[in-house]
């Protein structure tokens, strides 16, 4: 198994709890939400992201609204509801547990 | 006479399209509905993806370019990419009251023994409200309801623990303790 093959799932797993975030920043649109990831480990496409922040949206996690753009159609733009909020806290803390327990083992 | 483009409405953007990429267009949207069988709502995944297919094509059309070529759609699905569904709906969600969703009792958040929670959860219902209402049923019923909680507390089967999840409180991993005490001793004595 190559070391790729190991980080993948990692990153596909994150994928989730890093929209969270930039989502619980400030309202967005996709492409913020693209341009936020592009660049990092975590680049990725609409096409992902689409099927994502619909299942999140049937979870009660984020809800969105539509806003007029100076350019073309209106566009959808995203933001944690309350219970996202509550989950993205869980997750923020269950992240920093993790990333402690790393650096405990392997002294 | 030659058929110069099709008119596409695309979501909420209208596009001319020739033939070529009208083609492509068509086959990239159909893998991608094929690719969402199972999620519970691929009708809206379907249309984000059709606005930012016109978004990404008109983007990239040259000034006083009308109709969109491959030229445009192909390098635009390459930006968008195929369409990844999520595990839930990879592994076909169960819906929240269907049967794959059994009456279970939850021990993750719950305040006695998760019988409210598990209602809630089964029925798609505000567990603060269930609870109140449950509450209201002490006081109705004189204490009644303590035995009817009882009574389901021992009958209602608890759901599996989340693997990795959060740990439970006092109260609802000692109800779960003894019932599941009481549960062995019973079938104990039955059998």
């Amino acid at each position: 198994m190559t070391v790729e093959s190991k980080l993948a799932p990692i990153r596909k797993g994150l994928l989730e709890f890093l929209v969270l975030r930039i989502v619980g920043v400030r309202s967005v649109y996709v492409p913020d939400i693209l341009r936020r990831l592009a660049g990092t480990e975590f680049a990725t496409q609409e096409g992902t992201l689409y099927p994502l922040l619909s299942k999140l949206r049937r979870e009660d996690l984020v809800m969105y609204e539509w806003k007029e753009s100076d350019a073309g159609p209106p566009r959808k733009y995203y933001r944690l509801t309350e219970a996202g909020r509550a989950q993205l806290a869980s997750l923020d803390e269950y992240w920093s547990r993790i990333n402690r327990t790393v650096a405990d083992l392997g002294h | 006479m030659k058929r110069i483009s099709v008119t596409v409405s695309l979501n909420r953007s209208t596009l001319q399209f020739d033939d070529a990429a009208y083609a492509r267009l068509e086959q990239y949207l159909a893998e991608s509905a094929s690719l969402l069988e199972g999620d519970p709502d691929p009708t809206e995944i379907l249309s984000d993806l059709e606005q930012a297919v016109a978004d990404q094509c008109s983007r990239r059309l040259a000034s006083g370019q009308s109709v969109v070529t491959l030229a445009e759609l192909v390098p635009a699905l390459e930006e968008i990419g195929s369409v990844q569904a999520t595990e839930a709906s990879a592994a076909s969600e169960p819906s929240p009251r269907g049967a794959a969703r059994p009456l279970q009792q939850v021990s993750e958040g719950a305040v006695v023994s998760g019988v409210c929670l598990g209602f809630a959860r089964y029925f798609g219902l505000n567990v603060t409200a269930l609870r109140i209402f449950a509450v209201l049923l002490l006081f109705v019923t004189g204490g009644g309801m303590i035995l009817v909680y009882l009574a389901l507390m021992l009958l209602m089967p608890y759901a599996p623990l989340e693997p990795g999840g959060r740990p439970l409180g006092w109260l609802p991993a000692k109800s779960r303790a003894l019932v599941e005490y009481l549960r062995a001793k019973l079938s104990l004595a039955t059998s």
